[in-house]
Parts: structure tokens; C-alpha cells; sequence
């Protein structure tokens, strides 16, 4: 008896004890440390990513046609419509709003340079066109958020495994495309989740082989690699690429400043010539 | 006096303005990839940005027609630089030129610039992005 009481006893004060630790965790914020020499050090043991990498637009395009992601049949039914208009020349503006072509799209259908930064506990890529391509990549062993704020590029960690960056991502907003080509592909409405295995092949080839969890539009993962192709010299650094800049043409304004003036939108997103 | 020709100018640069469209990324099969056709004439005007570059030519498809003002449609500069060898004074307003390009299917003056040739010089510049698909493209030379 009086040890069931201590049992009790014991039992509540561990419980109350876990409860003021829990509450001291909840509200002490969780800093980032400054890096130091050492993990700076680490970074000269990573695999070298620097240069540009241009994308194999021309395998973009082969698997367009030999690769399609395991849709749902509604899913199905808005490819093979997208692919018919494009077909009949009338391809769907899916990317001229000049909003971040996304997670995934991004990686699965750009025709745009990036680059890899490595920094302690990050590794974070840039696209070359828009100046909003940019994912950010904690490598410092942090887990996702509970509840992660829907972004367009999602939070993504990642580790790596020998010389491959292995990213998890989850967190992407629901309207983000899964794209097949610049005119083809499904929102992903939610739920989405997304494993990339990011390496080297040979000297000058980066593959991102990804792994597409979508529930809401694919019946199973699907899985493709997409390659890019390094390039070293100076003729070739990333350029900034505003995407809205094309909205708009220099003007002047009554007083002779240099300005830009908006411009009428074609919904198709490309030149209309003159009447 | 000068207000006026401030007026002027600015009056001028709108009309410019409103000519010049909007090119976000967008696929390009309201290009017939069928077809190239070819236009002389003179560079009117060349856009130089992103996410696409614009070149407005004022010329004919054969001797003797009245000219007109069409516009080339291409990659984004930095493409360009990669693709083609291009920088952003490669082709200039005034230059004369000819232009092969894949025309728009609704039948406006337009298309997607396949090649173009400075007809001085005969230095030419094309626009195939996936003229990128190697490591090392400064290795290649000019065909």
C-alpha cells in the first residue's frame, strides 16, 4: 500500500516535472548557433557543386512522353487536355504569372540556370530566373515544423549520405504545380511530399532523382532524374532574371526620368505583334 | 520649348511601351516548328530582359513587299549568353538584318527567332536552348 502510494507519488511529480519541461521548451527560443572554424572545415569534405548547371531540357521533353507521373484519373483527364491544346498550338500559360514556377516544377521542368551555395548547416540553390527561385536546405539536423507555414518552395531538409544530399520536403503550398512540360501539369492540392536524392555522375553532371508523394493527384510516387550540366566559365555566371520585368518597358516620365511603365498582359504570355 | 519636347519624348517612349508585351515563361507551340520562314529588314528595337528577349524588325518576306514591323520572340538573356554566344549588344536597333524564324500559327507578324544574320557582316546568332546540353560549352566553336 504505502509503496503504491510512492508509486503514485513518484509518478505524478515525473509528470509534472515532464510538464514544466515541456512548457520551458515551448517557450525558450531554439537559437541557431554561430558556425564555427570546424564547420566551416566540414565543408571543404563536401563534393564540388560550384559552377552553373544548365538543365537537359531535351530529356525534360523525352520524359514528357515516357515518364508520366501515375495521375488519378481526374488528374488524367486535365493532362490530356492541356496536352491537346498544346498540340493544336495553344499551349496553357501555366507559368506566366510570374509566380515561383514551385516545388516541384522547378526542379522537374525549368529551361533556367542554378547554382549551389554550401554554408554550415545549409545548402541553398538559386535559380537564374526568377529572382523568387530559391530553396533553402537545413542541413543541421533540424526536423520539419509540426504545422509548417505552405510555401512555394516548401521546408526542406536535408543530410547527406556520402557524396548524395538527401532533401526531404513537405509544406509546399497545395496550387504548386507537378509539371510534365511548361504547358502540362496537375496542382498537387495538398498533402504533397517530396524525397530528392541529389548527386554527382562524372565530373560535370548533376542528377536530382526525385521521389513524388502526392496523394491527392497521383495514385502511387512517381520517381524521375533530372540532369543538369555544369559549366565553369566566367562568360556564363548567373545573370539576375526578373521574371516581371518582362510586364514592363522603360519609359520616362513628364520630367524626363528613366522609369518603367507597365505594359499591357497577353493572357498566352507571349508577344503580340502589331496590328 | 524643352518641356514640349519632354512631352514629346515621354509621349513617344508610352507608345513604345505599349507595344512591348508581356513574356513570362511560357511554352512555345503558338510557333509552328513546322515551318521557317525568313524576313530582311532593320532592327527596330531589341528588348533585352527577362524572362524573354524581344526583337522588333521592320522588314519583308520578299523584295518588294511594303515592310512591316514584326517581332522575334526568344530565350532569356542568360540563355542566350550560354545557347548562343549572344551578349546584350550582339544585335542593336538600326543593324540590318535577315531572320529566320518559326512563325506564329494565328498568322500575325511574329515568331520564334530560329537564326539571325547580320547581313554586313554575316556574324549570325541562334537560339536553340538545348544547344546547352553539354558541360563546357565554351569549347564550342560557332557552325
Amino acid at each position: 500500500m504505502k509503496r503504491k502510494m510512492l508509486s503514485l507519488l513518484l509518478a505524478a511529480g515525473f509528470g509534472l516535472a515532464l510538464a514544466n519541461a515541456t512548457h520551458a521548451q515551448s517557450t525558450k527560443p531554439v537559437i541557431n548557433p554561430p558556425p564555427t572554424t570546424k564547420d566551416w572545415n566540414n565543408l571543404a569534405k563536401l563534393p564540388d557543386w560550384s559552377g552553373v548547371w544548365n538543365p537537359k531540357i531535351s530529356d525534360q521533353d523525352k520524359q514528357a512522353k515516357t515518364n508520366m507521373p501515375p495521375w488519378t484519373p481526374a488528374a488524367n483527364e486535365l493532362i490530356q487536355y492541356q496536352l491537346a491544346e498544346e498540340k493544336a498550338g495553344r499551349p496553357p500559360p501555366l507559368f506566366v504569372n510570374c509566380l515561383p514556377e514551385s516545388m516541384p516544377a522547378w526542379m522537374l521542368v525549368t529551361h533556367n540556370a542554378m547554382e549551389v551555395l554550401f554554408t554550415p548547416g545549409r545548402v541553398t540553390l538559386l535559380g537564374e530566373s526568377d529572382g523568387n527561385r530559391l530553396r533553402r536546405i537545413y542541413t543541421d539536423g533540424r526536423p520539419h515544423p509540426e504545422d509548417p507555414d505552405p510555401t512555394f518552395h516548401g521546408h526542406s531538409i536535408g543530410k547527406w549520405e556520402g557524396d548524395t544530399l538527401v532533401v526531404d520536403t513537405v509544406g509546399v503550398v497545395p496550387q504548386a504545380y507537378i509539371a510534365i512540360s511548361e504547358a502540362a501539369g496537375v496542382p498537387n492540392n495538398g498533402d504533397m511530399h517530396i524525397i530528392e536524392r541529389i548527386h554527382l555522375v562524372g565530373k560535370n553532371e548533376l542528377h536530382d532523382d526525385l521521389e513524388i508523394i502526392a496523394p491527392n493527384v497521383l495514385t502511387k510516387p512517381w520517381k524521375t532524374t533530372r540532369i543538369y550540366f555544369r559549366q565553369r566559365a566566367r562568360q556564363y555566371d548567373i545573370v539576375e532574371g526578373v521574371c516581371l520585368e518582362g510586364s514592363f518597358a522603360p519609359g520616362k516620365d513628364k520630367r524626363g526620368n528613366d522609369i518603367f511603365v507597365p505594359v499591357e498582359y497577353d493572357v498566352g504570355g507571349n508577344l503580340i505583334p502589331p496590328q | 520649348m524643352k518641356l514640349t519636347t519632354l512631352t514629346r519624348l515621354a509621349a513617344f517612349f508610352i507608345a513604345l511601351s505599349a507595344s512591348a508585351l508581356a513574356l513570362a515563361h511560357h511554352a512555345t507551340t503558338m510557333f509552328d516548328r513546322d515551318k521557317v520562314i525568313t524576313i530582311t529588314g532593320v532592327v527596330k528595337e531589341v528588348q533585352w530582359t527577362n524572362p524573354h528577349v524581344g526583337i522588333f524588325v521592320t522588314g519583308t518576306l520578299k523584295d518588294g513587299d511594303t515592310p512591316a514591323l514584326w517581332i522575334m520572340e526568344v530565350s532569356s538573356p542568360g540563355n542566350l549568353t550560354r545557347a548562343g554566344g549572344w551578349t546584350r549588344n550582339s544585335i542593336k536597333a538600326g543593324d540590318k538584318v535577315s531572320v529566320d524564324f518559326y512563325p506564329l500559327r494565328n498568322g500575325n507578324k511574329g515568331g520564334y527567332l530560329k537564326k539571325i544574320t547580320l547581313t554586313d557582316t554575316g556574324k549570325f546568332y541562334t537560339a536553340d536552348i538545348r544547344a546547352q546540353e553539354s558541360p563546357n560549352l565554351e569549347d564550342r566553336e560557332q557552325k
